[in-house]
């Protein structure tokens, strides 16, 4: 049995965050997460780190943290962060009343919000609804979730902090008003585990309500369910905002080449059916038609949902996006907080706050220090030079930005296999290079680990290519041990499908036809053998 | 412009096969392409029937068409067209100096890019598997930087077939493309210059012996001919096997040219880079159909037209949400009411996709119906994947289908 100080449990942006947070400060820390990180919410959400703009009229608290957070993650995360900056836009017919009060409430929030000058506002976004009659800037940003997560667990590895993916917790082990420690479960081998620690972090997201109930605590946490879409085009290079009350389908953010549309809201009893319905795509694209008018013509790559996590009383996007940190010794329980509610734009403020908590209980005096350093260095320009010949030129800080601290390696591997060079993945320009580099992470267990490090698979062909090539290269470098390479293509492309079945028509159609030719129809995936 | 006898829209191998079948009726034919159709993603083998409706590998395909739906393609062409349809494709294939092999009723196995076997019926001789099937060790014949094939993983999957050689190596080639990402089309206009196909060689015999089973990705020059196999052949006394890959398909590609020479041969006029934007109709029939190419509109007027215009992915059909159509003469498609229904939880699900099987219903004489079974117009014929009623990924039956229907509406054009 493993013995560390603190075991975190759960592997989103507030986990990784308080894992980072703890790190920094000395303190022995384990992060549990029973898939890969950022494999729910933290990776199904919009990517939009928030100026706290939407905020500002509904949620005057939560606008004031967001514009703060906003400032330190473009500034320590510069390297999952798109500083796009966002528009936001008031239609014909939208309440004028509503801009006055938003105005007032971004002023009171200290959120900077220009007016844009219309004819200005369509030059910059030529595509943007004619039907526009107000535009105001504010500093909206692009953020890449799963890039996020590993960063904050980069950065925790170089104080001590360890991560164990595709392990579940299962229970907390107590002994007397005390806790002692985790029981675990390998979701990949079933294999049962605990972990001795004097102290247990519950950041399980929409399930923090479950891993309390373990302790016999209730913690009410309310799953609100946002479906989202992602289109393969960058039509917007800003976020643009709908500028009314917060409502379905008013939110676009520029990631890379694509665009994603969101979202919805609706409460609903698990967290964990996460396959959009045909309904909910068609009520974004009827909203979304709005502020880009021709959005019916552009091509979608798939849909996809995740679950806000709510703690507060009220339902839905009406209830406050705060969090609150639950100290359980209140409970009669020592050695157990939970950080229930929150969002991403704020998960560091809510890290630090947990931390502090945490903290306080084990005597730890060091203060939250994660408001200072970036999460990762930028490289050397040294190394930018030696690595330009091996990357298309906008691939190149794509490469350094996704790979943080492994970009060096895989440089040094360039120069002595040059070929390793050649795209895997030409939607998101992905080098075999770095395939293997994340591959070769003990973390990494099928090609969906591969994608969310690296983006591999999220562009406009969804893996039809970049799947027979990833595990073709794996295979020959013996990166798969004893796996099936047919099984990890079928999986990849099985969990893109979920995404794209609710979007079947148009090109998806298309693309979904080609797909089957090429792994149905040619390579034989899906049948039975011979004999 | 002086009016032809049958317009083909579509330049796909459903098409090319009817367009000769036509031809060689003495009909006065012009093809309209838009491009090659989906004959570069598939490998250029015919494929007839793999698999029946419950999944299970089907070990004489002509026999099992008899049990086939009545709104299956090959029931639609009926069993007598099925079977001259075949002769007539290898009839072709041989007259083009590309002869291919088998027979209907046999299903054969060939090796994959991925390691699996898929069922085929018709090949040309480099890809058959026959002499793979008789050896105790292989060779896979790797090319560096080649970024769709990789040997470790066809070897990987192929050690799992039972009747299989369980010995094979690697051979890895360079065809010094160093710098750049290199396609399956990129090695095979290699090993169409005489100075390619001798490094091949030279590289190649370094881990080769006279005799072995050389397994090589489908690149053996980009003619359809066998000529850089019988040099190859002759230079190591080994057998050579082309394995099907992803596209770009050279072993499809070669195909289309034969098949393209051939309906030239025949005095078929071809319209190439063309789109058909709409048909002129007039009182049930179809006078002429409009294209819309590089420069302007043409029309071209004809007695019958075949609609050789593939499924979604090439464009003869499109789906809105909740709907589909036939975009050139507007023909009905039906779908199912609820988007849901479209489709199945999974991919690659063991079963027939409903969107697969989307498409033209037609009547005997694979003319387009309305909903009463009424054929819409008299002279205009579909084929190929534009037809309903067979989900061609699943069952392994695109190409037959497409040489069936190809061929009988070929002979039924007036």
């Amino acid at each position: 049995m493993d013995s560390v100080t603190v075991v975190v449990i759960g592997g989103g942006a507030t986990g990784t965050g308080i894992l980072r947070d703890l790190s920094m400060r000395g303190v022995k820390t384990l992060l549990i997460e029973r898939g890969d990180l950022a494999s729910d919410a933290s990776g199904r959400f919009h990517g939009l780190l928030h100026s706290g703009a939407r905020y500002a009229v509904t949620d005057p608290r939560s606008a004031k943290e967001c514009i703060e957070e906003n400032a330190i993650l473009r500034r320590i995360g510069k390297h999952c962060v798109e500083k796009t900056e966002g528009f936001f836009v008031r239609l014909e017919g939208d309440g004028e009343d509503y801009e006055g009060q938003w105005v007032a409430g971004c002023a009171a929030a200290r959120i900077h919000a220009k007016r844009v000058d219309l004819k200005e506002a369509r030059r910059l976004e030529p595509h943007l609804s004619r039907r526009a009659v107000s535009v105001f800037r504010v500093p909206d940003s692009a953020i890449d979730g799963f890039r996020l997560c590993w960063q904050n667990v980069a950065s925790a590895r170089r104080y001590g902090g360890e991560v164990r993916t595709y392990t579940e917790a299962t229970g907390i082990e107590r002994a007397g008003d005390r806790v002692v420690g985790v029981t675990v479960c390998d979701t990949l081998t079933g294999a049962v585990d605990s972990i001795g620690c004097d102290h247990v972090v519950n950041a399980a997201g929409s399930w923090v309500g479950r891993v309390a109930s373990w302790a016999g605590i209730e913690v009410d946490v309310k799953p609100d369910r946002g479906v989202l879409i992602a289109f393969n085009h960058r039509f917007t290079n800003r976020v643009i905002n709908r500028l009314r009350p917060p409502a379905n389908g008013d939110i676009f953010v520029p990631h890379g080449p694509i665009t994603v549309l969101g979202t919805t809201s609706s409460p609903v009893a698990s967290a964990d059916d996460n396959v959009p319905h045909v309904e909910e795509v068609l009520e974004l694209l009827h909203n979304g038609t709005e502020l880009f008018e021709d959005l019916p013509k552009y091509r979608i790559l798939r849909a996809y949902a995740g679950a806000r996590p709510l703690y507060s009383p009220g339902e839905g996007r009406a209830a406050s996006r705060d969090f609150t940190i639950l100290d359980h010794s209140t409970d009669g329980l020592r050695g157990l907080t939970s950080a229930a509610g929150g969002k991403l734009t704020s998960y560091r403020l809510m890290a630090e706050k947990t931390a502090d908590v945490v903290c306080r209980e084990l005597g730890v005096k060091a203060a939250c220090r994660t408001a200072a350093e970036p999460m990762v260095e930028d490289p050397p320009r040294r190394l930018v030079t030696r690595a330009r010949p091996f990357f298309p030129p906008y691939g190149l800080d794509l490469a350094a930005s996704r790979l943080g601290a492994a970009f060096g390696p895989v440089v040094q591997g360039l120069q002595m296999h040059p070929e390793e060079r050649r795209l895997i993945c030409e939607c998101e320009m992905v080098t075999l290079a770095e395939v293997e580099s994340a591959a070769r992470e003990p973390t990494t267990f099928n090609l969906g680990d591969i994608r969310r490090r690296t983006r591999m698979g999220m562009g406009t062909c969804q893996g039809a290519f970049c799947s027979l090539r990833a595990v073709g290269a794996l295979v020959s470098h013996d990166l798969v041990a004893d796996k099936d390479g047919k099984a990890l293509i079928r999986d990849f492309l099985e969990t893109r499908w979920k995404g794209i079945r609710p979007v079947l028509w148009g090109d998806q159609i298309r693309e979904a036809e080609f797909q089957r030719e090429v792994y149905a129809a040619t390579l034989n995936l899906d049948g039975t053998a011979q004999r | 412009m002086s009016a032809c006898d049958v317009v083909v829209i579509g330049g796909g191998l459903s098409g090319l096969v009817a367009a000769a079948a036509a031809a060689e009726r003495d009909k006065k034919v012009v093809l309209i392409a838009k491009g090659v159709g989906a004959i570069a993603v598939g490998s250029g083998s015919i494929d007839v029937l793999g698999y029946e409706a419950g999944g299970k590998p089907v070990a004489r395909p002509l026999a099992e068409m008899g049990k086939l739906p009545s709104n299956h393609p090959y029931a639609r062409a009926g069993k007598q067209a099925t079977a001259k349809a075949f002769e007539f494709f290898l009839d072709l294939c041989e007259k083009g100096g590309f002869p291919y092999s088998g027979s209907a009723d046999v299903a054969r196995w060939v090796p994959t890019a991925i390691g699996t076997l898929k069922p085929t019926c018709f090949l040309p001789r480099s890809m058959d598997p026959a002499p793979l099937e008789a050896a105790k060790a292989a060779v896979v014949v790797g090319f560096r930087g080649l970024k769709d094939y990789y040997p470790e993983l066809i070897i990987r999957g192929l050690m799992q077939v039972p009747a299989y050689p369980k010995r094979f190596r690697t051979v890895i080639v360079d065809p010094e493309m160093a710098g750049r990402d290199v396609n399956a089309l990129d090695i095979a206009r290699w090993l169409d210059t005489e100075s390619g196909r001798h490094a091949c060689i030279e590289q190649m015999l370094t881990g080769i012996a006279p005799g072995n089973v050389v397994l090589v990705p489908p690149v053996l020059g980009t003619v359809p001919n066998y000529g850089v196999l019988e040099e190859f052949e002759k230079a190591t006394t080994c057998k050579f096997i082309e394995i099907t890959g992803m596209p770009p398909a050279i072993t499809g590609l070669r195909l289309y040219d034969l098949l393209v020479s051939e309906i030239k041969k025949r005095g078929v006029r071809i319209v190439e880079h063309a789109t058909v934007t709409r048909a002129v109709v007039d009182n049930g029939r179809c006078t002429a159909v409009v294209t819309h190419g590089v420069d302007r509109e043409r029309t071209h007027p004809a007695r019958s037209f075949i609609l050789a215009t593939g499924g979604f992915y090439s464009g003869g059909l499109e789906a809105g949400f909740g709907s589909a159509r036939e975009p050139v003469f507007g023909l009905p498609v039906k779908v199912p009411e609820s988007q849901s229904d479209w489709s199945n939880a999974f991919l690659l699900s063991g079963g027939a996709q409903p969107f697969a099987r989307f498409g033209l219903d037609v009547d005997a004489r694979l003319r387009p119906t309305d909903g009463s079974g009424k054929a819409v117009f008299e002279n205009v014929y579909a084929v190929g994947r534009t037809l309903s009623g067979f989900d061609d990924a699943f069952e392994k039956s695109g190409n037959g289908v497409a040489v069936v229907t190809g061929y009988r509406a070929g002979t039924l054009v007036a």
